[in-house]
């Protein structure tokens, strides 16, 4: 496989691509993307041979993030990690069909965290119990939410106090649009 | 013949609860068999019976004091996941750990893989209907057992690895009771080649049954020993070297037939490449120390995300670490091989027998607690 021709893939997706440092961060790259380019991403990804690690989420403002991991079976070595924003309704849309693995990992972020894979053949709790369908206990309480600005590697050269005030002025717009959407999430 | 009877699906199709205490499950997990007579048209497994929320309670203390949690979720792998665990923590403060720490986490997660893969030898052959053997692997395993309680100081749950090397240091009757297990356990291959991987009833028992191919495991993100009996050379050891398995002379057992049998060989034969492994291992273990000297007692994570992953027995172990600068991880993701081996079920036993899906779950070699963690 030619990393520069798949960075060109993933950038012309629409995605933020950005090389990481393996023995820093443990993975190669990471992307940014609207949800609505999860599923083409799903489907790129997979004709390239990679394989689903896994499906996750971090909950923070503005949105719940969903990240996911692939990675190749082959050399040369190349992990990547997605990552998009719930949209305001709190769904993504669902890989399962690509990624028949993903199936289970996106119920059990249905489970821990309420976000709804739309499409999902059969979105039931898997790891919880059925009478707790509205738990969703890896959600965090108002006073331990942080923005995921406050969760993202500061670049090594930039000066961290400089680095941050923009970032976070920038989301500004975007958390008051997502704090109107989250009741909606939580149903 | 009543035709009636096999159009009327209620009349000869029946559900089937395979679990939650079946012994072919080892574990809590439950299978929900759709059947027709003898045969399956629908598996659906059942999980979540021994869910602990390790990821929540992650969530809540230093991430220094969520070693004991790792060994509890595979608990046949917990050195390997002691391991994992501690190298995310120094990767993300950029802790380096003497060489001699590394030599001795490689000896003993080799150790605890053999001892796994024993454990599965033996049960695996259960589940077939052959009793004697396991009372040999259990006498094999119970050594290994016997000298990591010494170095460790517990027999299944260990908690050894430490952010920045191992809690305590092996001695010189470490060394040789290893050095004897391995020429005792090299004795005995010849014994089980005859007894049991040369037996034709199991043989044909287990060919054919289950069969994975390269593009199915990257669907279901299948890994480990499964995907190794395709063909596919993954092993993340070699892969992604981490720590210091570069420096070790030792293969990846490879088959190409993606069935039952083809899984049972690599899982098998990697146990050889284990012993290969320690044995040098030992040859050149270095002096020194086994702790790093700066390790601060609060560790705090740079802000970031990341990401360790390695070859457990039963295939990718992944931790994610989302960091918000503080000593308590913001969120803790662990990727476990089981969870993802045994979603490939559904597709993988469909139109099988049901002595059939015994067979290849039994392949999967599950630990529940790690899928449910």
């Amino acid at each position: 496989m030619d990393i520069k021709a798949m960075q060109k893939k993933w950038l012309e997706l629409g995605t933020e691509v950005e090389q990481t440092d393996y023995a820093k961060t443990g993975y190669d790259f990471s992307l940014i993307l609207a949800a609505d380019k999860v599923h083409p991403l799903a489907e790129l990804m997979l004709t390239e041979g990679f394989y689903l690690v896994f499906v996750t989420a971090v909950h923070a403002l503005p949105a719940i993030e969903v990240v996911y991991q692939f990675a190749r079976a082959g050399s040369p070595r190349c992990r990547v990690i997605a990552r998009t924003a719930v949209r305001a309704d709190g769904t993504v849309p669902t890989i399962s069909d690509v990624y028949q693995g993903a199936n289970w990992h996106e119920r059990e972020v249905r489970d821990f965290y309420g976000v709804v894979f739309a499409g999902h053949p059969n979105l039931v709790p898997l790891i919880l119990a059925e009478e707790d369908v509205d738990l969703k206990p890896l959600l965090k309480d108002e006073k331990n939410l942080k923005d995921i600005s406050a969760l993202r590697h500061v670049p090594a050269d930039a000066e961290p106090e400089e680095e941050k005030a923009p970032a976070t002025a920038k989301k500004e717009p975007a958390a008051t649009a997502a704090k109107a959407a989250k009741p909606q999430a939580s149903t | 013949m009543n035709v009636d009877v096999l159009e009327d699906e209620r009349q000869h199709h029946f559900v089937l609860n395979m679990g939650p205490q079946h012994p072919s499950t080892h574990g809590v997990l439950r299978v929900l068999l759709k059947m027709e007579g003898e045969y399956v048209l629908e598996a659906q497994p059942v999980l979540g019976y021994v869910h602990r929320c390790h990821e929540r309670i992650g969530e809540f203390k230093p991430a220094k004091s969520f070693m004991p949690n790792t060994a509890r979720m595979d608990y046949l792998g917990a050195l390997i996941y002691n391991q994992g665990y501690a190298m995310l923590l120094e990767r993300a403060a950029g802790i380096e750990v003497p060489q001699r720490a590394e030599y001795i986490r490689v000896i003993t997660s080799e150790l605890n893989r053999i001892q796994s893969h024993l454990l599965w030898y033996g049960a695996y052959l259960l589940d077939l209907g052959a009793f004697t053997p396991i009372m040999y692997t259990f006498d094999d395993r119970e050594h290994i057992l016997d000298i990591l309680e010494d170095v460790c100081g517990s027999r299944l749950t260990y908690c050894y690895s430490r952010v920045g090397g191992v809690c305590k240091d092996i001695d010189d009757k470490f060394i040789e009771r290893t050095r004897t297990f391995i020429e005792r356990l090299r004795g005995r291959f010849p014994m089980y080649e005859e007894l049991v991987n040369g037996n034709v009833i199991l043989q044909k028992r287990m060919k054919t049954v289950g069969h994975y191919t390269p593009e199915m495991c990257a669907r279901y993100g299948v890994t480990g020993p499964l995907l190794r009996s395709t063909g596919v050379a993954y092993d993340l050891r070699k892969a992604e070297p981490y720590s210091v398995y570069p420096e070790f002379d030792f293969e990846v057992p490879l088959e190409q037939d993606g069935d039952a049998w083809a899984a049972f060989n690599v899982r098998y034969r990697e146990i050889e490449q284990s012993l290969r492994i320690i044995e040098q291992a030992l040859d050149k273990l270095p002096e020194g120390e086994v702790m790093a000297s700066k390790v601060p007692k609060k560790l705090k994570l740079p802000q970031g995300d990341y990401n360790c992953s390695v070859e457990a027995p039963r295939g990718e172990l992944s931790y994610y670490l989302v960091s918000d600068g503080s000593d308590i991880p913001y969120r803790i993701k662990v990727r476990t091989p089981s969870y993802s081996n045994l979603s490939v079920v559904p597709e993988l036993c469909k139109g099988m027998l049901i002595s059939d899906v015994v067979t290849s779950m039994g392949g999967l070699d599950l630990v529940i607690p790690e899928i449910d963690r």
